[in-house]
Protein backbone atom coordinates (compact mmCIF):
# COMPACT_ATOMS: atom_id res chain seq x y z
CA UNK A 1 0.00 0.00 0.00
CA UNK A 2 2.92 2.29 0.78
CA UNK A 3 4.35 1.51 -2.58
CA UNK A 4 1.00 2.24 -4.19
CA UNK A 5 0.81 5.60 -2.50
CA UNK A 6 4.33 6.46 -3.62
CA UNK A 7 3.41 5.55 -7.13
CA UNK A 8 0.29 7.65 -6.96
CA UNK A 9 2.33 10.60 -5.75
CA UNK A 10 4.80 10.16 -8.52
CA UNK A 11 7.68 9.03 -6.29
CA UNK A 12 8.27 5.78 -8.13
CA UNK A 13 7.08 7.07 -11.47
CA UNK A 14 4.22 6.04 -13.69
CA UNK A 15 3.62 2.38 -14.30
CA UNK A 16 3.29 1.04 -17.78
CA UNK A 17 -0.29 0.76 -18.97
CA UNK A 18 -0.03 -3.01 -19.38
CA UNK A 19 0.70 -3.37 -15.66
CA UNK A 20 -2.24 -1.20 -14.66
CA UNK A 21 -4.55 -3.02 -17.02
CA UNK A 22 -3.41 -6.36 -15.68
CA UNK A 23 -4.09 -5.28 -12.10
CA UNK A 24 -7.48 -3.85 -13.01
CA UNK A 25 -8.40 -6.95 -14.95
CA UNK A 26 -7.50 -9.37 -12.20
CA UNK A 27 -9.40 -7.21 -9.71
CA UNK A 28 -12.49 -7.21 -11.93
CA UNK A 29 -12.33 -10.95 -12.55
CA UNK A 30 -12.03 -11.66 -8.83
CA UNK A 31 -14.98 -9.39 -8.11
CA UNK A 32 -17.21 -11.14 -10.65
CA UNK A 33 -16.18 -14.60 -9.46
CA UNK A 34 -16.90 -13.63 -5.86
CA UNK A 35 -20.54 -12.89 -6.65
CA UNK A 36 -20.86 -15.92 -8.91
CA UNK A 37 -21.43 -14.13 -12.20
CA UNK A 38 -20.30 -16.18 -15.16
CA UNK A 39 -18.44 -14.23 -17.82
CA UNK A 40 -16.33 -14.69 -20.90
CA UNK A 41 -13.39 -12.55 -21.91
CA UNK A 42 -12.78 -10.69 -25.13
CA UNK A 43 -9.40 -9.05 -25.33
CA UNK A 44 -7.12 -7.33 -27.76
CA UNK A 45 -4.14 -5.07 -27.60
CA UNK A 46 -4.75 -2.66 -24.77
CA UNK A 47 -8.32 -3.56 -23.95
CA UNK A 48 -10.23 -6.28 -22.18
CA UNK A 49 -13.99 -6.80 -22.13
CA UNK A 50 -15.73 -9.00 -19.60
CA UNK A 51 -18.85 -10.22 -21.38
CA UNK A 52 -21.70 -11.11 -19.03
CA UNK A 53 -25.30 -12.15 -19.46
CA UNK A 54 -28.06 -9.52 -19.63
CA UNK A 55 -29.77 -10.89 -16.54
CA UNK A 56 -26.65 -10.63 -14.39
CA UNK A 57 -25.31 -7.30 -15.64
CA UNK A 58 -26.60 -5.29 -12.70
CA UNK A 59 -25.11 -7.72 -10.19
CA UNK A 60 -21.82 -7.62 -12.10
CA UNK A 61 -21.85 -3.81 -12.11
CA UNK A 62 -22.51 -3.66 -8.39
CA UNK A 63 -19.67 -6.09 -7.77
CA UNK A 64 -17.29 -3.99 -9.88
CA UNK A 65 -18.37 -0.84 -8.07
CA UNK A 66 -17.75 -2.51 -4.73
CA UNK A 67 -14.34 -3.65 -5.95
CA UNK A 68 -13.22 -0.09 -6.56
CA UNK A 69 -14.28 0.71 -10.12
CA UNK A 70 -16.02 3.94 -9.22
CA UNK A 71 -16.90 5.58 -12.53
CA UNK A 72 -17.75 4.90 -16.15
CA UNK A 73 -15.41 6.35 -18.74
CA UNK A 74 -17.59 5.60 -21.71
CA UNK A 75 -20.62 3.63 -22.72
CA UNK A 76 -20.54 2.52 -26.31
CA UNK A 77 -22.11 -0.04 -28.59
CA UNK A 78 -21.09 -2.08 -31.61
CA UNK A 79 -23.56 -3.22 -34.24
CA UNK A 80 -23.15 -6.73 -35.69
CA UNK A 81 -25.83 -7.03 -38.39
CA UNK A 82 -24.76 -10.50 -39.58
CA UNK A 83 -24.83 -11.97 -36.10
CA UNK A 84 -28.01 -9.95 -35.39
CA UNK A 85 -26.47 -8.65 -32.20
CA UNK A 86 -25.57 -5.36 -30.58
CA UNK A 87 -22.77 -5.29 -28.07
CA UNK A 88 -23.02 -2.64 -25.38
CA UNK A 89 -19.81 -2.00 -23.46
CA UNK A 90 -19.34 0.00 -20.26
CA UNK A 91 -15.73 1.04 -19.79
CA UNK A 92 -15.06 1.44 -16.10
CA UNK A 93 -12.04 2.55 -14.11
CA UNK A 94 -11.19 4.16 -10.80
CA UNK A 95 -10.27 7.59 -9.55
CA UNK A 96 -9.60 6.72 -5.94
CA UNK A 97 -7.84 3.36 -5.94
CA UNK A 98 -4.24 3.93 -7.07
CA UNK A 99 -3.73 0.21 -7.80
CA UNK A 100 -6.22 0.21 -10.66
CA UNK A 101 -6.57 3.92 -11.47
CA UNK A 102 -6.24 4.37 -15.20
CA UNK A 103 -6.75 0.72 -16.03
CA UNK A 104 -9.91 0.55 -18.11
CA UNK A 105 -11.96 -2.63 -18.03
CA UNK A 106 -15.00 -3.16 -20.22
CA UNK A 107 -18.22 -4.70 -18.97
CA UNK A 108 -20.01 -5.87 -22.10
CA UNK A 109 -23.41 -7.31 -22.91
CA UNK A 110 -24.69 -8.85 -26.14
CA UNK A 111 -28.25 -7.92 -26.99
CA UNK A 112 -30.56 -9.12 -29.77
CA UNK A 113 -30.50 -6.62 -32.59
CA UNK A 114 -34.24 -6.72 -33.21
CA UNK A 115 -35.20 -5.55 -29.72
CA UNK A 116 -32.13 -4.38 -27.80
CA UNK A 117 -33.15 -3.84 -24.22
CA UNK A 118 -31.17 -4.01 -21.02
CA UNK A 119 -31.37 -2.67 -17.46
CA UNK A 120 -29.88 0.75 -16.98
CA UNK A 121 -26.71 0.91 -14.91
CA UNK A 122 -27.36 4.52 -13.91
CA UNK A 123 -28.36 3.35 -10.45
CA UNK A 124 -24.89 1.88 -10.02
CA UNK A 125 -22.76 4.46 -11.84
CA UNK A 126 -24.33 7.92 -12.07
CA UNK A 127 -21.87 8.97 -14.75
CA UNK A 128 -23.42 6.49 -17.17
CA UNK A 129 -26.61 8.53 -17.52
CA UNK A 130 -25.78 10.78 -20.46
CA UNK A 131 -23.76 8.11 -22.23
CA UNK A 132 -26.70 5.74 -22.06
CA UNK A 133 -28.82 8.43 -23.64
CA UNK A 134 -26.25 8.70 -26.39
CA UNK A 135 -26.27 4.94 -27.01
CA UNK A 136 -30.06 5.06 -26.95
CA UNK A 137 -30.27 7.60 -29.75
CA UNK A 138 -27.40 6.32 -31.89
CA UNK A 139 -28.11 2.56 -31.61
CA UNK A 140 -31.66 2.32 -30.33
CA UNK A 141 -30.74 0.37 -27.22
CA UNK A 142 -33.50 0.77 -24.65
CA UNK A 143 -32.32 1.09 -21.04
CA UNK A 144 -34.92 -0.04 -18.53
CA UNK A 145 -35.09 2.15 -15.44
CA UNK A 146 -33.17 5.06 -16.90
CA UNK A 147 -34.37 8.28 -15.22
CA UNK A 148 -34.52 10.45 -18.35
CA UNK A 149 -34.29 8.49 -21.58
CA UNK A 150 -34.49 11.18 -24.27
CA UNK A 151 -32.29 11.87 -27.30
CA UNK A 152 -29.26 13.86 -26.21
CA UNK A 153 -27.37 15.14 -29.22
CA UNK A 154 -29.60 14.47 -32.19
CA UNK A 155 -32.91 15.95 -33.20
CA UNK A 156 -35.77 13.49 -32.55
CA UNK A 157 -36.47 12.71 -36.22
CA UNK A 158 -32.84 11.70 -36.69
CA UNK A 159 -32.66 9.80 -33.41
CA UNK A 160 -35.47 7.52 -34.55
CA UNK A 161 -33.28 6.33 -37.42
CA UNK A 162 -30.37 5.36 -35.11
CA UNK A 163 -27.58 6.70 -37.33
CA UNK A 164 -24.67 4.62 -36.03
CA UNK A 165 -26.29 1.31 -36.89
CA UNK A 166 -24.71 -0.36 -39.89
CA UNK A 167 -27.88 -0.31 -41.99
CA UNK A 168 -28.24 3.48 -41.75
CA UNK A 169 -27.39 4.84 -45.17
CA UNK A 170 -25.75 8.24 -45.32
CA UNK A 171 -26.97 10.24 -48.27
CA UNK A 172 -24.05 11.01 -50.57
CA UNK A 173 -23.99 14.65 -51.52
CA UNK A 174 -22.47 16.23 -54.56
CA UNK A 175 -20.35 19.30 -54.01
CA UNK A 176 -22.86 21.86 -55.22
CA UNK A 177 -26.03 20.17 -54.02
CA UNK A 178 -28.49 22.66 -52.65
CA UNK A 179 -26.16 25.60 -53.05
CA UNK A 180 -28.00 28.75 -54.14
CA UNK A 181 -26.97 30.17 -57.47
CA UNK A 182 -25.46 33.33 -56.07
CA UNK A 183 -23.32 31.36 -53.62
CA UNK A 184 -22.18 29.05 -56.41
CA UNK A 185 -21.06 32.01 -58.48
CA UNK A 186 -19.12 33.28 -55.48
CA UNK B 1 -11.01 59.84 -48.43
CA UNK B 2 -10.69 57.01 -50.91
CA UNK B 3 -13.62 54.71 -51.38
CA UNK B 4 -13.73 51.98 -48.79
CA UNK B 5 -10.35 52.77 -47.33
CA UNK B 6 -9.78 51.61 -43.80
CA UNK B 7 -7.67 53.74 -41.57
CA UNK B 8 -6.92 52.83 -38.04
CA UNK B 9 -6.09 55.09 -35.15
CA UNK B 10 -5.11 58.15 -37.13
CA UNK B 11 -6.30 60.92 -34.87
CA UNK B 12 -5.74 63.78 -37.32
CA UNK B 13 -7.79 62.15 -40.04
CA UNK B 14 -10.52 61.17 -37.61
CA UNK B 15 -10.73 64.70 -36.21
CA UNK B 16 -10.91 66.19 -39.69
CA UNK B 17 -13.64 63.78 -40.57
CA UNK B 18 -15.61 64.48 -37.41
CA UNK B 19 -15.47 68.17 -38.23
CA UNK B 20 -16.79 67.51 -41.73
CA UNK B 21 -19.63 65.43 -40.32
CA UNK B 22 -20.63 68.13 -37.87
CA UNK B 23 -20.51 70.79 -40.57
CA UNK B 24 -22.74 68.68 -42.80
CA UNK B 25 -20.15 68.23 -45.56
CA UNK B 26 -20.49 64.44 -45.40
CA UNK B 27 -23.80 62.69 -45.99
CA UNK B 28 -25.34 61.04 -42.98
CA UNK B 29 -25.46 57.70 -44.80
CA UNK B 30 -21.70 57.64 -44.98
CA UNK B 31 -21.50 58.35 -41.30
CA UNK B 32 -23.80 55.44 -40.57
CA UNK B 33 -21.67 53.10 -42.64
CA UNK B 34 -18.52 54.46 -41.06
CA UNK B 35 -19.88 53.98 -37.57
CA UNK B 36 -21.12 50.48 -38.29
CA UNK B 37 -17.85 49.42 -39.86
CA UNK B 38 -15.86 50.38 -36.81
CA UNK B 39 -18.19 48.93 -34.23
CA UNK B 40 -18.54 45.34 -35.36
CA UNK B 41 -19.13 43.61 -32.08
CA UNK B 42 -19.19 39.82 -32.48
CA UNK B 43 -21.51 37.87 -30.23
CA UNK B 44 -19.97 35.07 -28.22
CA UNK B 45 -21.54 32.00 -29.79
CA UNK B 46 -19.24 28.98 -29.87
CA UNK B 47 -20.56 26.38 -32.24
CA UNK B 48 -17.38 24.41 -32.55
CA UNK B 49 -13.61 24.23 -32.21
CA UNK B 50 -12.69 27.26 -34.37
CA UNK B 51 -13.58 29.33 -31.33
CA UNK B 52 -10.07 28.82 -29.95
CA UNK B 53 -8.64 30.68 -32.91
CA UNK B 54 -11.39 33.23 -32.59
CA UNK B 55 -10.43 33.77 -28.95
CA UNK B 56 -6.79 34.11 -29.95
CA UNK B 57 -7.77 36.81 -32.44
CA UNK B 58 -8.97 38.99 -29.60
CA UNK B 59 -6.15 38.06 -27.26
CA UNK B 60 -3.23 40.39 -26.61
CA UNK B 61 -0.99 39.02 -29.32
CA UNK B 62 -3.26 39.56 -32.33
CA UNK B 63 -5.42 42.25 -30.72
CA UNK B 64 -8.58 42.18 -32.78
CA UNK B 65 -9.92 45.12 -30.84
CA UNK B 66 -7.75 47.43 -32.90
CA UNK B 67 -10.36 47.03 -35.66
CA UNK B 68 -13.14 48.18 -33.37
CA UNK B 69 -14.44 44.66 -32.89
CA UNK B 70 -15.14 43.80 -29.29
CA UNK B 71 -16.49 40.34 -28.43
CA UNK B 72 -19.58 40.78 -26.34
CA UNK B 73 -21.72 38.44 -24.33
CA UNK B 74 -25.29 39.13 -25.36
CA UNK B 75 -26.84 39.15 -28.82
CA UNK B 76 -28.90 42.25 -28.04
CA UNK B 77 -25.82 44.46 -27.96
CA UNK B 78 -23.96 42.97 -30.93
CA UNK B 79 -24.13 43.27 -34.68
CA UNK B 80 -21.71 40.61 -35.92
CA UNK B 81 -21.99 36.85 -35.60
CA UNK B 82 -19.03 34.62 -36.36
CA UNK B 83 -19.99 31.00 -37.04
CA UNK B 84 -17.04 29.28 -35.41
CA UNK B 85 -16.87 25.94 -37.15
CA UNK B 86 -19.27 23.03 -37.56
CA UNK B 87 -22.96 23.68 -37.10
CA UNK B 88 -24.94 20.63 -36.03
CA UNK B 89 -28.70 20.42 -36.39
CA UNK B 90 -29.45 21.33 -32.82
CA UNK B 91 -26.88 24.11 -32.82
CA UNK B 92 -28.40 25.53 -36.00
CA UNK B 93 -31.43 26.51 -33.96
CA UNK B 94 -29.23 28.32 -31.46
CA UNK B 95 -27.48 30.12 -34.30
CA UNK B 96 -30.78 31.16 -35.82
CA UNK B 97 -32.26 32.33 -32.51
CA UNK B 98 -29.12 34.33 -31.74
CA UNK B 99 -29.21 35.85 -35.19
CA UNK B 100 -32.81 36.90 -34.80
CA UNK B 101 -32.15 38.46 -31.43
CA UNK B 102 -29.47 40.74 -32.83
CA UNK B 103 -30.58 44.23 -33.90
CA UNK B 104 -30.08 45.12 -37.54
CA UNK B 105 -27.94 46.04 -39.43
CA UNK B 106 -26.12 42.83 -38.61
CA UNK B 107 -23.45 40.83 -40.38
CA UNK B 108 -22.20 37.27 -40.37
CA UNK B 109 -18.85 35.64 -40.95
CA UNK B 110 -18.59 31.89 -41.52
CA UNK B 111 -15.31 30.60 -40.18
CA UNK B 112 -13.55 27.35 -41.04
CA UNK B 113 -13.93 24.58 -43.59
CA UNK B 114 -16.91 23.03 -41.81
CA UNK B 115 -18.83 26.28 -42.08
CA UNK B 116 -18.18 26.43 -45.82
CA UNK B 117 -19.29 22.99 -47.01
CA UNK B 118 -19.05 20.61 -44.08
CA UNK B 119 -15.29 20.17 -44.22
CA UNK B 120 -14.21 17.20 -42.17
CA UNK B 121 -17.83 16.24 -41.61
CA UNK B 122 -18.83 16.32 -45.24
CA UNK B 123 -21.69 13.93 -46.03
CA UNK B 124 -22.67 13.78 -42.40
CA UNK B 125 -26.26 13.27 -41.30
CA UNK B 126 -26.08 15.83 -38.54
CA UNK B 127 -24.29 18.81 -40.09
CA UNK B 128 -25.98 21.79 -41.72
CA UNK B 129 -24.35 24.52 -43.76
CA UNK B 130 -24.54 27.86 -41.98
CA UNK B 131 -25.57 29.69 -45.15
CA UNK B 132 -28.82 27.73 -44.99
CA UNK B 133 -29.43 29.02 -41.48
CA UNK B 134 -28.46 32.68 -41.63
CA UNK B 135 -27.20 34.95 -44.45
CA UNK B 136 -23.39 35.01 -44.53
CA UNK B 137 -21.31 37.95 -45.66
CA UNK B 138 -17.74 36.69 -45.50
CA UNK B 139 -16.32 33.16 -45.60
CA UNK B 140 -12.96 32.25 -44.08
CA UNK B 141 -11.39 29.01 -45.33
CA UNK B 142 -9.01 27.00 -43.20
CA UNK B 143 -9.12 24.22 -40.64
CA UNK B 144 -8.91 26.16 -38.41
CA UNK B 145 -8.20 29.59 -39.87
CA UNK B 146 -5.36 31.54 -38.34
CA UNK B 147 -6.19 34.59 -36.22
CA UNK B 148 -4.79 36.74 -39.02
CA UNK B 149 -7.50 35.35 -41.28
CA UNK B 150 -10.19 36.35 -38.84
CA UNK B 151 -8.72 39.84 -38.59
CA UNK B 152 -8.57 39.99 -42.39
CA UNK B 153 -12.21 38.96 -42.59
CA UNK B 154 -13.21 41.73 -40.23
CA UNK B 155 -11.24 44.29 -42.23
CA UNK B 156 -12.76 42.94 -45.44
CA UNK B 157 -16.24 43.22 -43.95
CA UNK B 158 -15.50 46.82 -42.94
CA UNK B 159 -14.38 47.58 -46.46
CA UNK B 160 -17.49 46.00 -47.89
CA UNK B 161 -19.83 47.83 -45.54
CA UNK B 162 -18.28 51.17 -46.42
CA UNK B 163 -17.85 50.67 -50.15
CA UNK B 164 -21.29 49.14 -50.80
CA UNK B 165 -23.19 51.23 -48.23
CA UNK B 166 -24.57 48.05 -46.72
CA UNK B 167 -25.54 49.36 -43.29
CA UNK B 168 -27.18 52.62 -44.36
CA UNK B 169 -29.22 51.03 -47.15
CA UNK B 170 -30.29 48.30 -44.79
CA UNK B 171 -31.54 50.87 -42.30
CA UNK B 172 -33.29 52.83 -45.04
CA UNK B 173 -35.02 49.85 -46.65
CA UNK B 174 -35.54 47.71 -43.59
CA UNK B 175 -34.08 44.51 -45.05
CA UNK B 176 -31.34 43.55 -47.44
CA UNK B 177 -33.00 42.19 -50.57
CA UNK B 178 -30.25 39.68 -51.34
CA UNK B 179 -30.60 38.02 -47.96
CA UNK B 180 -33.91 36.23 -48.28
CA UNK B 181 -32.90 32.73 -49.31
CA UNK B 182 -32.37 31.22 -45.87
CA UNK B 183 -34.71 28.46 -44.72
CA UNK B 184 -37.54 29.23 -42.29
CA UNK B 185 -36.81 28.99 -38.61
CA UNK B 186 -39.19 26.05 -38.20
CA UNK B 187 -36.80 23.83 -40.16
CA UNK B 188 -34.21 24.11 -37.44
CA UNK B 189 -36.15 24.71 -34.26
CA UNK B 190 -39.16 22.40 -34.59
CA UNK B 191 -37.45 19.69 -32.50
CA UNK B 192 -37.77 21.87 -29.41
CA UNK B 193 -41.47 21.15 -29.19
CA UNK B 194 -40.99 17.42 -28.66
CA UNK B 195 -39.74 16.82 -25.16
CA UNK B 196 -41.30 13.45 -24.40
CA UNK B 197 -39.29 10.24 -24.90
CA UNK B 198 -39.24 8.98 -28.44
CA UNK B 199 -40.70 5.45 -28.74
CA UNK B 200 -38.35 2.82 -30.08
Amino acid sequence: MVEARERAEGVVGPRRYEEVLKAARSRAEEALRAVGVSFSIEEGKGFVDLVVDVDSVVRAAEALKAAGFDHVVSVTAVDYPKRKQIKVAYHVTSYLDPEIAGGIVGLAVYLPRASPEMPSLTSVWVSAEFMEREVYEFFGVHFRGHPDLRPLLLVPELAEKHPLRKDFVVREESIYEGVPERVRRG
Amino acid sequence: MEEGRVYLGNLDVAAKRARDILLGKIKLEKVVDWANAFSLWPVHLTTSCCSTEFAATFGPRFDGEQFGALPWVGPRQTNLIVIEGTVTRKMACAVRVTWEQMPHPKFAIAMGACALDGGLFYNSYNVVRPWEVIPIDIYIPGCPPRPESVARAIVELQRRIRSRRVASSWIREGWRPDRDYVAPKEDYCSWQRTSSPVPL
